[in-house]
């Protein structure tokens, strides 16, 4: 087989996989898993009816949408309308490209690392496409030809390029800690050393502030609670997708979760050393597989806390969210780099 | 006539993008429209970076131009609702020849320079981007030989930025 095939071969395998693994086993259960969790905290059981636990919920979501009529406004841009949906839903699939699942497995003689695209400006692609996907929310406002809808695409333009800035200034340390732009490296680095001597090298551990503001602004980032106001229902009955139905409206749906599993996987990823764990072995076939199970486990974990987090808090006032990302995150992400800057010089870290 | 290529399609896909998107931009009544259009445009030049070995120049491109620059007109369109203006009768029939003859000058003056530059010799970029981090070196040049320009312009930006805040200052008070 020549080189360039099995490259192409193994490129495919793996994306078939991350896509497997997110699309067709996580994301049909995080609708459930979202719908129990809040049942959990509401103190109720939550959808148990259709399938073992009510697992077959999502399905039947899911096919309700698709039976549902497509309506477009009448003078909506139906260009615009029909692409808006799908200009998020894409930067959204290919964020994953760059994100280490796992460290290498040992198969057909070959050391095969578990990224898809290991690039050297890995960290910018995942915020460059972030920062793109917001055409299609700020689009399905502005095509809907609805004052609710135009309103949240104007909030949620306002509110992604807030919190992009302090997103991006706090991870800018993590990747001066690492001393790359590679997210395979920055993993590596996590796993490859002990801070203060015996705690592992985790940026969670050596830049806290910084872990904080970057979870903070994903939140932001992905217009959820307590951040959600793109869609706030009590002021804008349903914001960006108020004129949206049927299958349309699913894609929103559907990058919504995407997005939050992709900002999961950077949380797990930038803080809290990706694939590895302490005391695990990740090399060889058996290291390796095991190094893809901690990194679904830690993605999952930050899953659950979107959702804790979206049943617990009420939301934002748009004032208190800009005050919020301008006076308080901004300086505070500075105030992070000059922290991690010190703790590199005096060869702490 | 090179041999047809896999960088040859791309880039002639990407320059077709590139050229018909910033066409549309300009002769589009709508001004969302246009902007929609440039992002589209900024995508096509992302590409030839790309094809250049220069994947960080193309990240950035879209990350600061597409990502944020652009939203923020469309912001600003979306906030003034232009929509209506642009159905209106075009009442500058002469600014819209006399424009077309100086972009068809401009264009002239670049294609001109551009066909008689010399040709440089076997130094093709190479087709795979190399995994090499060009960053450290960008940012070793920013702090050593660029300093000076680097600085002036922040510097520059700052300036701008304050200025800005004082006039929508002035008009609230």
């Amino acid at each position: 087989m020549s080189p360039t095939l099995s490259a192409a071969l193994e490129g495919a395998g793996k994306i078939a996989f991350v896509w497997g693994v997110v699309l067709a086993a996580m994301l049909p259960n995080l609708i459930w898993m979202e719908r129990r969790v809040a049942g959990l905290i509401q103190d109720r059981p939550g959808p148990n009816r259709v399938g073992p636990f009510g697992l077959l919920q999502a399905f039947a979501d899911v096919l309700k949408m698709f039976m549902k009529e497509d309506v477009v406004p009448l003078y909506a841009d139906r260009v615009l309308h029909t692409l808006a949906p799908f200009i998020l839903l894409v930067p959204s699939l290919t964020t994953f490209a760059v994100i280490p699942f796992g460290s290498k497995v040992p198969l057909f003689g070959r050391e095969i690392p578990l990224v898809i695209a290991d690039v050297n400006i890995g960290i910018l692609y995942v915020f460059a496409l972030a920062s793109v996907g917001v055409y299609g929310l700020v689009l399905a406002g502005w095509a809907s030809n609805n004052k609710f809808a135009l309103m949240g695409g104007i909030r949620s333009s306002a509110q992604v390029i807030s919190y992009e800035l302090s997103m991006g200034l706090a991870a800018i340390a993590t990747l001066m800690a690492a001393g790359s732009l590679r997210l395979v490296r920055v993993v590596e680095y996590q796993a490859g050393g002990t801070f203060l001597g015996f705690l592992p090298r985790w940026n969670c551990l050596t830049q806290p502030l910084g872990c904080v503001i970057f979870i903070v602004a994903a939140f932001a980032e992905t217009n959820r609670v307590p951040f959600d106001l793109p869609e706030a229902e009590a002021e804008l009955v349903a914001g960006y997708h108020t004129e949206y139905s049927g299958f349309r409206f699913g894609a929103f749906f559907m990058a919504e979760y995407l997005n939050l599993v992709a900002s999961s996987m950077m949380m797990a990823t930038l803080y809290f050393g990706g694939w590895s764990l302490p005391f695990l072995p990740s090399s060889g076939l058996l290291g390796g597989l095991l190094s893809i199970a901690v990194f679904f486990a830690k993605t999952m974990f930050f899953v659950f806390l979107f959702m804790w987090v979206r049943w617990t808090l009420p939301r934002f006032r748009f004032d208190q969210l800009m005050d919020l990302g301008w006076k308080a995150l901004l300086p505070l992400s500075l105030l992070n780099l000059l922290w991690t800057g010190a703790l590199i010089l005096l060869k702490v870290i | 006539m090179p041999a047809l290529s896999g960088d040859l399609v791309v880039f002639t896909i990407a320059s077709l993008l590139a050229i018909g998107f910033a066409l549309a931009m300009v002769v589009q009544k709508a001004p969302v429209r246009s902007v929609l259009s440039l992002v589209v445009t900024f995508f096509g030049l992302a590409i030839f970076s790309i094809q250049l070995a220069a994947p960080f120049v193309a990240v950035l491109q879209v990350f600061v131009y597409a990502g944020a620059i652009l939203v923020l007109f469309l912001f600003v369109i979306m906030l003034l609702n232009l929509g209506q203006e642009a159905a209106e009768e075009d009442r500058r029939p002469l600014q819209k020849w006399l424009g077309l003859v100086a972009a068809l000058a401009l264009g002239g003056v670049l294609s001109g320079a551009a066909l008689r530059a010399p040709t440089p010799k076997g130094m093709r970029p190479p087709a795979v981007v190399p995994l090499a981090d060009e960053i450290p070196t960008i940012g070793r040049l920013l702090f050593s030989d660029y300093l000076l320009a680097f600085e002036a312009l922040s510097f520059l930006l700052l300036v701008a930025a304050v200025g800005a805040l004082l006039l929508s200052k002035r008009r609230f008070e």
